[in-house]
């Protein structure tokens, strides 16, 4: 894919309502420190969950 | 299939794909795992060749995330957008013909009755609109009328979209697609109201936008229709690529559609899955 979603780690809190939005499987997961991270080869930006993030800590480019 | 069958021989570990193994080391099955545990597992569906931002492959995905039993589901599909995405899907499913969904899993659902009678073996059909709504209605129907323990689960698009865009029965009145540049003529398919009449004992609409919800209703519905009758599930779906929006606003535009009551989400139980739904949940309901 051409585009893929970043995370910002300070912004995050880890609410997770990015997973309950991403229509991609497996592509957001929760890290232990309760950060998410993107597998960014599958992430196909269609930026549905830096719509739903609270905290603006996703940035699609 | 019980979990035995996953397990993979120690020889052959280092053979197997990545997948594969990720799935049998922090796979859902046997863990009964809910919406608020994505995230932190495997999931069933490894990846899938649908557009961006589609709401159909958000509502396939939270709906895989709740089952209660994966290692004893067996997912009947049909032609459409979803079929695109099940060959990727970790579990026994069966591709039926167009709109036949819902008789092959009546056969199924008895043949396994005899097979496993101690078991409860979950048949759940997900199909597309076109599928459940236009071509498969009179199967669909009879197998309500006819009340087999099966779940019946529609994504509604509200188009056939992979296809290009044709009108549906469940496309709203007036939508202006790709194969329907005049707009369509009559009202959307009222489909909850028609599976209660039909003899469905829990029917919801249910959509992404609310996953806990969404959840909760495919949860009962599978749920319900171990023991007490058939259930149907609808659940919105909007495409962004026929509806012409952009991905990102898959979401709003289905908060939109509910705030402007064009979409109306409901749940309807009836008495004996109410009762029987009570027993289950340990008497705390919160309807």
């Amino acid at each position: 894919m051409y585009g893929a979603v970043k995370v910002d780690e300070e912004k995050c809190n880890g609410c997770k309502l990015c997973v309950f939005s991403c229509p991609d499987p497996n592509v957001l997961t929760l890290l232990k420190t309760k950060k998410i991270t993107v597998n960014q080869d599958r992430c196909k930006a269609c930026g549905l969950c830096a719509s739903v993030c609270p905290k603006e800590a996703l940035t699609v480019n | 299939m019980s979990k035995d069958f996953l397990r993979i021989s120690p020889a052959f570990e280092d053979v197997m794909p990545a997948e594969y193994r990720e799935l049998v080391a922090s796979g859902p099955y046997g863990k009964g795992y809910g919406i608020s545990d994505l995230g932190s597992h495997k999931e069933l569906l490894e990846e899938h060749p649908l557009c961006a931002g589609c709401g159909l492959a958000l509502s396939l995905r939270l709906t895989l995330s709740v089952l209660p039993a994966p290692e004893d589901t067996v997912i009947v599909g049909s032609t459409g957008c979803s079929a695109l995405a099940f060959p990727q899907v970790a579990l026994h499913n069966i591709h039926s013909l167009f709109g036949n969904q819902n008789a092959v899993a009546s056969g199924l659902k008895r043949a396994l009755k005899l097979r496993f009678p101690d078991k409860h073996k979950d048949v759940v059909v997900v199909a597309g609109d076109g599928a459940t709504a236009d071509i498969g209605l009179d199967m669909v129907m009879q197998s309500w009328f006819r009340g087999e323990l099966i779940t019946t689960i529609m994504l509604d698009n509200e188009a056939y979209a992979n296809t290009g865009g044709q009108e549906s029965g469940m496309s709203p009145k007036g939508a202006v697609l790709y194969m329907a540049p005049k707009g369509k003529k009559f009202q959307k398919v009222n489909m909850p109201e028609l599976a209660r009449e039909a003899g469905c004992v829990y029917v919801a609409a249910v959509s992404p936008a609310n996953p806990k919800r969404l959840g909760k209703a495919i949860k009962r519905a599978i749920l319900v229709a171990r023991e007490v009758g058939p259930t149907y599930v609808q659940i919105f779906a909007p495409c962004p690529t026929n509806f012409k929006f952009k991905p990102q606003e898959t979401i709003k535009r289905i908060k939109e559609r509910e705030k402007d009551g064009t979409y109306l989400m409901r749940e309807y139980i009836s008495p004996e899955a109410q009762e029987y739904l009570a027993a289950m949940e340990g008497g705390t309901k919160d309807e």
